[in-house]
């Protein structure tokens, strides 16, 4: 039927890229200009989640090399909960999953059980999943070394895996240590676990890959999407590649745990010719031969430009930290801390020029509030506003930038917001509010909000317009601010600071 | 190719033309039937039947035997079978349905599908939501349709996703789709407070902040939509009554809101519904059985809506599921992930009947129905001959259309 095939229309899409010319000469170079909370903040959102005010506070009053330095070397966080608490899968009766034979009807006994084991594990699949995702955002609140979670999610909308293939809660949990493991760590040895990790066998189907069938699923993906993108490699360096990954998958224990297992016997062990080079490769040697390749480091450059400082970032800027990371045999710490501390990435071109992804979005305002705990309604918010954690929408991850914002998404960020804003316990939890209550001065009040909140990243006219609202224009009773009115307007009034533009904005 | 009697406007006791007459329906193709409104006019509905809908329990091959070897306790008895042909006939569930597709106002596609199949409900939605078997599509179908269509671009309801999420189908590049769960809580809570409203109608569009980003016009655009539209859509579609008794389920909750919409001409042209779980991996009669049952009384009844307000023929309703399911039947009186499936194109454009090859049960691919039409044909098809443009962009490639339409 299909006659001729060509790729769907790319049709052509805004820039995202800043305004402005990039010194590319003073790009990588340490920031030495002022430095004040405003920096510190923005600091915070691209190497956390944003913070606490606190948090905001500390980092301003130290120097900005110290300020980047606290956040490169990990603080210990051994005070956190270690792990999601998991429920083991239920076993899997005997003999319940075969197929009747054409002309038998089953009966009615597998049918129940079968039912009951079905239930039973969806069951258990989405207890396991809500508990991993609380477990990660509550994580990614109260940890003290917010660049190793955002490392954590940067690693997961990378090298993506999700349940959607049968892995269980324990091995996506694995993985998601992993990336914990070596959020700064080195790249291509993190390549090298991400290719021997029991969830990532699953989700691309090495599983399956053996010497009389070779599976290319991984061996494509690796290259398209995790290490050198399309144009870098031809299809025949993926079949090629694709033989030295057989054998390669993993073995499930009882408790839902997976391991790596290199089963030799359904190895290829054939000559293989990949990139240019021959040899009896394994996949150890073709994560090897591809970190050999000039467009691996640009490739990484370019995610991690545009995951941190800005999208679409300038050809010699990602050559400047390809070579970095070259140079450095593609350990990100250094690499980070440079990138972290640079002219380009406090400059104004990269200052509010990416758009927070609804986990930036979320787990920022818990800082901001100071409220720890994460209710199942903001999992389905999340949803809503378009980033599941552990069920990224393909194997290209999110797409992020201006993907994130529509009717829809915006609609239900506002919302949760609101819900935020309007919840009892948040004149408590977040501190800074209550002195400004006192006050009861709306030009006072919206000071604060617009302060703590947006860094004061907000026009002087918005400002007047949040004094006039705090002072009752256009209320229907008590107008003026008093202490019948104050904690509602204040509340409100801190809703419709997070609804100005500079919040959806990282 | 088979063509039954059909009749236009057969709901609202219009007019009839019916025929079984070949050289006149050939005819026909190369000319809008009779009584079709401009292509600005007309809209698609798309109805998802999310889990993987069973589609040979769906349209019965009641005259093949292999399908009841291959379905001992699941094959539909051919007395039960509401009989189209000799070889086929529908699900005794679809009864209202099957009055519309005896009005000649239903065409079955058979054996849809697309090349290596995937069978993952995650990856093979995808896929039908973006028309791209291959890769990966940042844009749904639907979205790169919207994006190139030339709309009103001041219009909120070019497109309209009644879904608490926006689905993959309706994600474009430069047109910003709602996703609208129902009218009563959509938008914003605080909107309630007309303060609130106000000030956060001031406060999105604050353009002249003291930093530059290359998001902020995008941002603040977006949010005015967001409001606006929310404020908006209830008001704009408040005059508009039902003329049909709908079922109360989502669905038919859903589909008297899309008649709402259509009624109250705010330029849509596409609207997406959705229906489910189909995922019938567990004793499946029941599931489906209530889920058809449910789509025929309230696609019944949307089209009763539509005819009482004269817009039967402005509508074109195309269903889909992400796959059909295994031929054989589990041990669990249910079945399993499968390929292909028929499509159902309802509505007074279209010419009724069934197209297409019904997949071969005699030489199966694994076990499953080995796909005779390719997706993206059903979506050039829709495409060119109902929203009147060109499809090879959209579809990533030239597929031919199918004469169901006119």
């Amino acid at each position: 039927m299909p006659t001729t095939a060509a790729p769907v229309s790319a049709s052509a899409s805004a820039s995202f890229r800043p305004a402005g010319t990039l010194d590319a000469s003073r790009a990588l170079a340490p920031y030495a200009g002022p430095w004040n909370r405003r920096l510190a903040a923005h600091l915070l959102r691209r190497a956390g989640f944003g913070g606490s005010p606190a948090d905001v506070e500390r980092l301003a009053s130290m120097s900005p090399s110290d300020a980047v330095a606290s956040l490169i070397r990990f603080p210990d966080t051994s005070s956190l909960p270690a792990a999601p608490p998991l429920e083991t899968p239920p076993s899997r009766p005997l003999g319940i999953f075969r197929n009747a034979a054409p002309g038998m009807a089953a009966d009615d006994a597998t049918v129940s059980a079968r039912k009951a084991f079905q239930m039973a594990n969806n069951q258990n699949r989405r207890r396991n999943l809500i508990a991993m995702q609380t477990w990660w955002l509550e994580r990614m609140i109260a940890t003290p070394a917010p660049l190793q979670e955002k490392m954590a999610l940067f690693w997961h909308g990378h090298f993506t895996s999700s349940p959607e293939k049968g892995t269980t809660a324990q091995e996506l949990f694995a993985q998601n240590r992993l990336f914990r493991e070596y959020a700064l760590g080195n790249v291509k040895q993190l390549t090298l676990h991400v290719s021997q990790d029991p969830a990532m066998l699953r989700y691309l189907d090495n599983n399956v890959n053996v010497k009389a069938h070779p599976n290319e699923n991984y061996a494509r993906e690796l290259m398209e999407l995790f290490t050198l993108g399309i144009g870098n490699y031809t299809e025949q360096d993926i079949r090629e590649s694709a033989r030295a990954f057989t054998g390669w998958t993993f073995r499930r224990e009882p408790d839902g745990s997976g391991s790596f297992f290199d089963n030799r016997g359904q190895h290829d062990d054939g000559t293989k010719t990949f990139l240019g080079r021959s040899g009896t490769f394994t996949g150890t040697d073709v994560v090897d031969i591809i970190f050999g390749q000039p467009a691996c480091a640009r490739f990484f450059a370019t995610k991690l430009l545009a995951f941190f400082v800005y999208n679409d970032p300038e050809p010699q800027l990602v050559d400047q930290v390809a070579a970095l990371l070259r140079k450095n045999g593609y350990e990100l710490q250094p690499v980070m801390a440079t990138l972290l501390r640079s002219n380009v990435f406090f400059s104004d071109r990269a200052y509010r020029a990416l758009v927070k992804s609804p986990v930036d979005f979320v787990v920022g305002t818990h800082q901001l509030f100071g409220v720890p705990k994460v209710v199942p309604q903001e999992l389905a918010a999340l949803r809503a506003m378009g980033q599941v954690l552990f069920y990224p929408p393909n194997v290209k991850g999110w797409d992020g930038g201006s993907a994130w914002l529509n009717s829809q998404t915006l609609l239900t960020r506002e919302n949760f917001a609101n819900a935020v804003a309007q919840n009892p316990a948040t004149m408590t939890t977040a501190t800074w509010i209550a002195p400004t209550l006192k006050t009861m001065d709306p030009r006072q009040i919206a000071f604060q909000l617009t302060d703590t909140m947006l860094q004061g990243d907000v026009s002087s006219a918005a400002t007047a317009q949040l004094v006039s609202y705090l002072g009752g224009a256009g209320q229907v009773a008590l107008s003026q601010l008093s202490y019948e009115n104050v904690d509602e307007r204040v509340r409100s009034a801190a809703y419709l600071t997070m609804a100005m533009p500079a919040y959806q904005l990282a | 190719m088979k063509r039954s009697n059909f009749l236009i406007g057969a709901l609202s006791g219009l007019s009839v033309v019916g025929t079984t007459d070949h050289i006149l329906a050939k005819a026909l193709a190369q000319s809008p039937l009779p009584g079709l409104p401009a292509a600005s006019d007309r809209v698609l509905v798309v109805i998802n039947f999310q889990g993987g809908n069973d589609g040979l329990n769906t349209v019965v091959p009641f005259a093949n035997p292999d399908y009841y070897r291959y379905r001992p306790s699941l094959g539909i008895p051919a007395n039960d079978v509401l009989r189209i042909d000799d070889q086929v006939g529908l699900n005794p569930a679809l009864g209202p349905f099957k009055k519309l597709y005896d009005a000649g106002n239903v065409a079955i596609v058979q054996g849809v599908g697309y090349p290596d199949p995937d069978h993952s409900h995650f990856r093979s939605t995808e896929i039908w939501q973006t028309a791209e078997p291959k890769g990966y599509a940042s844009t749904g179908w639907i979205g790169r349709y919207l994006d190139d269509a030339g709309l009103p671009k001041d219009n909120l309801f070019n497109g309209v996703a009644l879904a608490n999420v926006l689905p993959e189908l309706m994600i474009a590049q430069r047109t910003d789709v709602p996703a609208i769960d129902a009218l009563r809580g959509y938008g914003l809570t605080s909107d309630k407070n007309g303060a609130n409203r106000e000030a956060f109608h001031q406060f999105v569009s604050d353009a002249t902040v003291p930093f530059r980003s290359p998001y902020l016009a995008h941002v603040a655009e977006i949010e005015d939509h967001a409001q606006r539209g929310a404020e908006e859509l209830p008001k704009l579609v408040a005059g508009y009554k039902p003329e049909a008794t709908y079922p109360a389920t989502p669905l038919g909750r859903s589909l008297a809101l899309a008649a709402q919409i259509v009624g109250s001409r705010l330029g849509t042209r596409v609207i997406y519904v959705q229906h489910g779980s189909f995922d019938t991996h567990v004793t499946q009669k029941q599931t489906q059985d209530r889920l058809l049952a449910d789509f025929a009384n309230a696609i019944a009844a949307f089209y009763a809506d539509l005819s009482a307000h004269g817009n039967a023929n402005r509508v074109l309703t195309m269903t889909f599921s992400e796959f059909g399911r295994r031929v054989a039947e589990n041990a669990s009186r249910g079945t399993d992930h499968g390929e292909a499936a028929p499509v159902f194109l309802i509505g007074g454009g279209v010419k009724g009947g069934v197209y297409g090859t019904h997949p071969d049960l005699g030489r199966l691919a694994m076990g499953n129905l080995a796909y005779t039409t390719d997706f993206r044909s059903v979506y050039a098809t829709v495409l060119e001959r109902w929203l009147a443009r060109p499809s090879t962009a959209i579809v990533g490639g030239s597929f031919p259309t199918i004469a169901a339409l006119a």
